[in-house]
């Protein structure tokens, strides 16, 4: 039994391995045409319809992209050249991700300010601020007083 | 700290302000041509009454490319008369050229024959390949080229007779101008 169990771990090892090395490497090897051409269609933006891109969509404009893209791809373009031939055309507009930095870095940068701004507000109060703290008991004090003055005016 | 607080009212409200005027101030779907200031994609198109029309042959002569759809309510229709307005006004300076976008042949020279037909040629182009190469988003879209074949305007909507003379008058002086 032993025998036999020692060949059939170490077959089944070396395919394990096996299996794992072709994942590994696939990745590497170059998408095809049509794997390009879809990729860039997804990133592109329909023209003549609605939060769509020219992958989803099957208007006149998205089919004649899709044309083009793969007539440049077959022309030997790179996939960067495909894009700025459309940006080229429409704009930026085109991509639906746009390219600018500022444009991701924008929300994160609003959002952190709204927090340094709300922590300057709830900040506990410093000394500077302790003026304000006794006016506000010296006009309580006053306005106690001011009662205590009306309830023994209508005492007397 | 207090005047801080008082600082922030103009530092928060008054950008926020000027950018929500400026944002809810103009159409998101007008984007601008990269187009302007570049030379006008060529092109060889069949006309609806069987003629040829190429790029080149209208080199040496500012033309306007108005692409343009009978499906397209109100925005061509209420376009046509000020386009016919246009061919009478300066039609002997200035080729005006329709393409036909995303229709039928059939359903244009129907278009054509209730609203009146300027006479200029009608180019069809099937497949949409032209209005990719100018990045027509919808019709109605009109194009200004110069008579070196530079693009110098695109009119993003339908035109109207203010707009329609600025837009030639702004093409005749480009023209003037060389």
């Amino acid at each position: 039994m032993r025998r036999i169990a020692l060949p059939i771990a170490a077959a089944a090892l070396v395919a394990l391995l096996a299996l794992v090395l072709v994942n590994v490497v696939r990745p590497g090897q170059p998408p095809t045409r049509a794997q390009s051409a879809a990729a860039i269609a997804a990133e592109l933006r329909c023209p003549d319809c609605q939060s769509l891109s020219v992958a989803d969509s099957h208007t006149a404009s998205a089919i004649e992209i899709r044309r083009q893209i793969d007539e440049l791809l077959g022309s030997g373009s790179s996939s960067d050249a495909v894009r700025q031939h459309f940006v080229d055309r429409y704009g930026e507009w085109i991509l639906l991700a746009p390219r600018s930095p500022v444009a991701w870095a924008l929300p994160f940068g609003v959002v952190a300010a709204g927090v340094a701004l709300l922590l300057i507000w709830l900040r506990p109060r410093t000394a500077a601020d302790g003026g304000e703290t006794v006016s506000a008991e010296a006009a309580e004090s006053e306005q106690l007083r001011r009662v205590r003055d009306e309830a023994e005016a209508l005492d007397a | 700290m207090r005047y801080l607080r008082w600082l922030l009212v103009p530092i928060v409200v008054v950008p926020l302000t000027l950018l929500l005027f400026h944002g809810f101030g103009r159409d998101p779907r007008e984007i601008p041509s990269p187009l302007i200031g570049k030379p006008a994609p060529s092109f060889s198109l069949a006309a609806l009454d069987g003629t040829r029309l190429t790029a080149a042959q209208l080199h040496g002569r500012p033309y306007v490319l108005n692409f343009w759809a009978s499906w397209c309510i109100p925005g061509c229709v209420d376009e046509h008369p000020v386009l016919l307005e246009a061919e009478r006004r300066y039609g002997a300076d200035v080729q005006i050229v329709g393409v036909v976008y995303n229709d039928s042949p059939a359903a244009a020279r129907t278009f054509l024959d209730r609203y009146g037909d300027g006479g200029w040629p009608q180019l069809s182009d099937e497949g949409g390949r032209l209005a990719v190469e100018y990045g027509v988003t919808g019709p109605p879209e009109t194009y200004f080229v110069d008579a070196t074949g530079i693009v110098r305007g695109k009119q993003f909507g339908p035109l109207t007779m203010a707009a329609m003379d600025d837009r030639f008058a702004a093409l005749l002086a480009a023209r003037a101008a060389q």
